[in-house]
């Protein structure tokens, strides 16, 4: 297999608390790997312990025990650096640069320069759909532009692994759909993606892998699918069924064996039912989504 | 938190190696005529203790400044006593600046000293001529230390041998000051011949000024003015030299025009 | 599951970049100047302009010498004000913002990031005191060519050339540019310790404060220093000297300009000697802060 994209092995870190005795840990005995070209979720609430298992992996913070790598290359050695791309929660950045200025600033500390650096700076615009707003001060931005400039900062240089903490924290839902939609393009190209974040059924949309994180410790980790299906049971949506079909399938069920368990008329969901209401989302937006229930009603 | 220690630490010991290069150089800078104010609490207690820390940390000049403006405003209001005051807070905030101590001088020398005379409160002439005395003294004392702060230059010792000459008339002090400014590097083209006629005047010394005002003779005409040609004429008499080796004033007297 | 060829190799790592740190030090000094820090220009030329215009009643060196007092005593307190707040905002502001994060999140080593920090705040200081410097020569030229005009018009001819020479002499005589480079050594020193506060100080105003006594402490660290060194202090007070004398910079030795103005001339020997003293108390600071910082948990 290749090279993890992280590998997380035993990490604990502990934070002194001031003028105090006790410590508090904030992770302990973390290890995780996330494989190359996965969208890999870490789950938890609010002072889990993502947000420094993040800034870990990150370099940022160093951890007490343990060590982390970035494709191969130590966490803690400037070089790792090269290859991660990070967009973190709530993210201000300088007011008073332009979207194109920001892009280039961050360029420029990757040691990217000139018409490279021009080249770039105008492709990422476009990939995150800001090209008219290069010229415009960050500080006029809105929140969701906020967070697409940062998702753009985050890829100047190429990078083989994004980390994002909390990507659509206080985006609307269009902006929201936008990110979403953003992520699963990098996918597509073959970059890596930590996300953190506690919106539980956005993660669910666009991650192969979750870990979930309580207290520091990791409590369940795998496969979205394999932790978060029924083996045992089935779902069947059907369009235009009739009362008759229906009778007919519960009771060749009951022959083998089965049971219905409940019956029901699927909902959209309240987020899809809003964009369509407020037909905010461009249909560019959304490529290769698979919808999970159909949107036709079942009228039977 | 441990770093911060270590960095502590690191910084002590940078402070003992450069502990003794701040030294040296402190001493450099001393001897190079810097950092020469007095700070002390004579001084804190003239200009207080917000004034102090000003002085301390690089308004010494500029509170040196407001002080000598205020001087001002008392000479204006002929308040002599406040005036010393302040010349004093002055002088030590910037012993380094010479008009301070120059005006400082010239206003006890010069104007206390006049009114002082002139006092209308004061019937007895004795003690008018005593005040009198006592500015001239004052004057003399500001000048003498400033030269102490300030032995490079010629200007104050200038002023000192002006005040011998005019007012205390001590032509011998005179000719010393005057004699003190002609060696400095910035000495001004007439202190030495100021020097030699006070020397002229100055009992037991004219020989010496004598040779002295022969050897400025000589070195040309631009030298040969009228109270030189009349100085070397009194001092021929006085020491009875010999005719054949007398200097013939005649001749330059003739083109020399008194200033 | 492997990476596609749209990916490609990670981009080869410099260990020390100029390209890196002149980012940061142009982005560093772009937010300083967009704080409007210059507005304190048009107060140093009011007090420059009113106290050049004041004081007729006064001889002209005493007129030159409060003129160039007023405007170097000004030029000092503003560098160093600049200096320390502009200084002490630079950290918690990244903070703050989270820029520090994305910054360093970034291949940038946080030396580089402190230097270039650092460098951002000389570059301004620079600015600041070159513009402070056209100002005041500008005042103190203008007030020489009146002072000039007056002594043609009021001299007899043969007095004239010794009047103006006496004037010259008067404005611009001494170590002006000697006094101009220690000012701003001065201020830069101040900036980078209080860089070096802003590392691990808990708020900008504990910076703020700290960085305030230190440069009033620093004025009187020869003080302390002599008393210790001599006899007499007891044994606690001697450790309390000691204590200061090594801490602190003795900020007495930047402190030229006020015999500077009354004519006193520097050394070229004693100038290199102390401006090499505040070059090395800039980069001592900056290395013990990068020690700090190199340590800290983001």
């Amino acid at each position: 297999m290749s090279t993890p994209a992280i590998s997380i092995q035993h990490v604990t870190k502990v934070f002194p608390v001031p003028f105090r005795r006790e410590k508090v840990v904030a992770v302990s005995d973390l290890s995780l790997e996330v494989e190359a070209g996965q969208v890999y979720g870490l789950l938890g609430p609010n002072g889990s312990g993502k947000s420094t298992t993040m800034k870990i992996v990150l370099g940022l913070v160093s951890p007490t025990t343990g060590r982390t790598e970035i494709f191969g290359r130590d966490s803690t050695l400037v070089e790792s650096r090269e290859d991660v791309g990070f967009l973190p929660e709530n993210p201000y950045f300088y007011k008073y640069l332009t979207g194109e200025e920001t892009l280039r600033f961050f360029g420029k500390l990757c040691g990217i320069r000139g018409k490279a650096l021009s080249q770039r700076t105008k492709e990422l615009l476009v990939l995150v759909g800001l090209e008219n707003a290069a010229d415009r001060r960050l500080g006029g931005y809105s929140k969701g532009m906020l967070q697409r400039i940062g998702l753009a900062q985050a890829l100047v240089q190429e990078p083989r692994l994004l980390v994002l903490d909390e990507p659509t924290a206080g985006v609307d839902p269009a902006g929201s759909r936008e990110i979403r939609d953003l992520i699963l393009r990098f996918k597509e190209r073959g970059i890596t993606v930590l996300l953190c974040s506690h919106l539980l059924s956005q993660v669910q949309e666009i991650c192969d892998r979750v870990g979930i994180l309580h207290r520091g410790v990791l409590v369940r980790e795998g496969r979205l699918e394999d932790l978060i299906s029924i083996e045992n049971q089935t779902e069947l949506i059907l369009e235009n069924a009739s009362p008759a079909l229906l009778a007919e399938i519960e009771a060749k069920v009951a022959i083998f064996g089965g049971r219905v368990l409940e019956r029901r008329k699927p909902q959209t969901n309240l987020e899809r039912f809003f964009l369509d209401v407020t037909g905010d989302s461009s249909p560019s937006n959304t490529p290769g989504t698979d919808d999970r229930t159909t949107r036709s009603h079942s009228h039977s | 938190m441990k770093r911060l220690f270590v960095a502590l630490a690191a910084l002590l010991i940078f402070g003992a190696v450069k502990l003794p290069f701040e030294r040296s150089l402190a001493a450099e800078h001393r001897r190079a005529f810097f950092h020469a104010a007095e700070l002390n609490l004579e001084l804190r207690e003239q200009i207080g203790q917000g004034g102090f820390i000003a002085a301390l940390s690089g308004f010494r000049s500029v509170l040196a400044d407001l002080l000598w403006i205020r001087a001002h405003v008392a000479w204006e209001n002929t308040e002599w006593g406040r005036m010393k005051l302040l010349f004093d807070a002055v002088t030590s905030l910037q012993p380094r600046a010479l008009p301070f101590w120059e005006g400082a001088a010239w206003q006890m020398a010069y104007n206390a000293s006049v009114a002082a005379f002139n006092d209308p409160d004061q019937p007895r002439e004795a003690l008018r001529q005593k005040a009198q005395r006592e500015y001239f003294q004052l004057g003399e004392q500001y000048l003498l230390r400033g030269i102490k702060f300030n032995p490079d230059r010629a200007i104050l010792f200038d002023r000192l041998g002006l005040i011998y000459q005019d007012k205390m008339k001590d032509p011998c002090k005179a000719a010393w000051a005057y004699g003190e400014a002609a060696k400095r590097k910035d000495a001004m083209p007439y202190v030495q011949r100021l020097a030699l006629y006070n020397l002229a005047r100055c009992p037991g010394r004219e020989a010496e000024a004598y040779s002295g005002l022969v050897k400025l003779f000589h070195k040309g005409k631009e030298e040969r003015l009228l109270t030189l040609l009349t100085r070397i004429d009194e001092l021929q008499e006085k020491l009875n030299i010999p005719p054949e080796q007398r200097i013939d004033t005649a001749p330059d007297r003739k083109e020399a025009t008194p200033r | 599951m492997s990476a596609p060829a749209t990916i490609g190799p990670a981009t080869q790592h410099q260990a020390f970049s100029f390209g890196r740190i002149g980012a940061i030090t142009s982005n560093t000094l772009l937010e300083l100047v967009r704080l409007k820090v210059f507005y304190f220009l048009l107060l140093f030329g009011i007090i420059l302009i009113g106290s050049s215009l004041f004081m007729v009643n006064f001889t002209f060196q005493q007129q030159f010498q409060v003129l160039k007092d007023v405007s170097l005593g000004s030029m000092s307190i503003f560098t160093w004000l600049l200096g320390v707040l502009s200084t002490a905002m630079l950290l918690p502001k990244d903070v703050e913002d989270r820029t520090l994060y994305t910054i360093l999140a970034k291949p940038v080593p946080r030396f580089e990031y402190l230097l270039g920090k650092l460098l951002g705040v000389l570059a301004l200081l620079a600015i600041a005191t070159a513009l402070m410097s056209v100002v005041f020569v500008a005042v103190l030229y203008a007030r020489q060519q009146w002072e000039i005009a007056q002594a043609i018009r009021s001299l007899p001819d043969d007095q004239i050339q010794a009047a103006i020479t006496g004037i010259k002499e008067a404005a611009f005589g001494g170590s002006l540019v000697q006094a101009v480079i220690i000012i701003y050594l001065k201020a830069a020193l101040c900036a980078s310790f209080t860089l070096l506060i802003s590392i691990f100080a808990s708020s900008m105003i504990f910076t703020i404060i700290v960085s305030v006594m230190v440069y009033f402490i620093g004025h009187i660290q020869g003080i302390a220093r002599e008393y210790w060194l001599a006899e007499g202090a007891g044994p606690m007070a001697k450790i309390f000297l000691s204590f200061v004398a090594l801490l602190f910079p003795d900020l007495q030795l930047f402190n030229l300009v006020d015999d500077i103005v009354v004519g006193t001339l520097v050394p070229a020997m004693m100038f290199w000697k102390t401006a090499g003293l505040g070059v090395i108390y800039i980069l001592v600071y900056l290395f013990a802060g990068y020690f700090v910082f190199a340590g800290k948990e983001l």
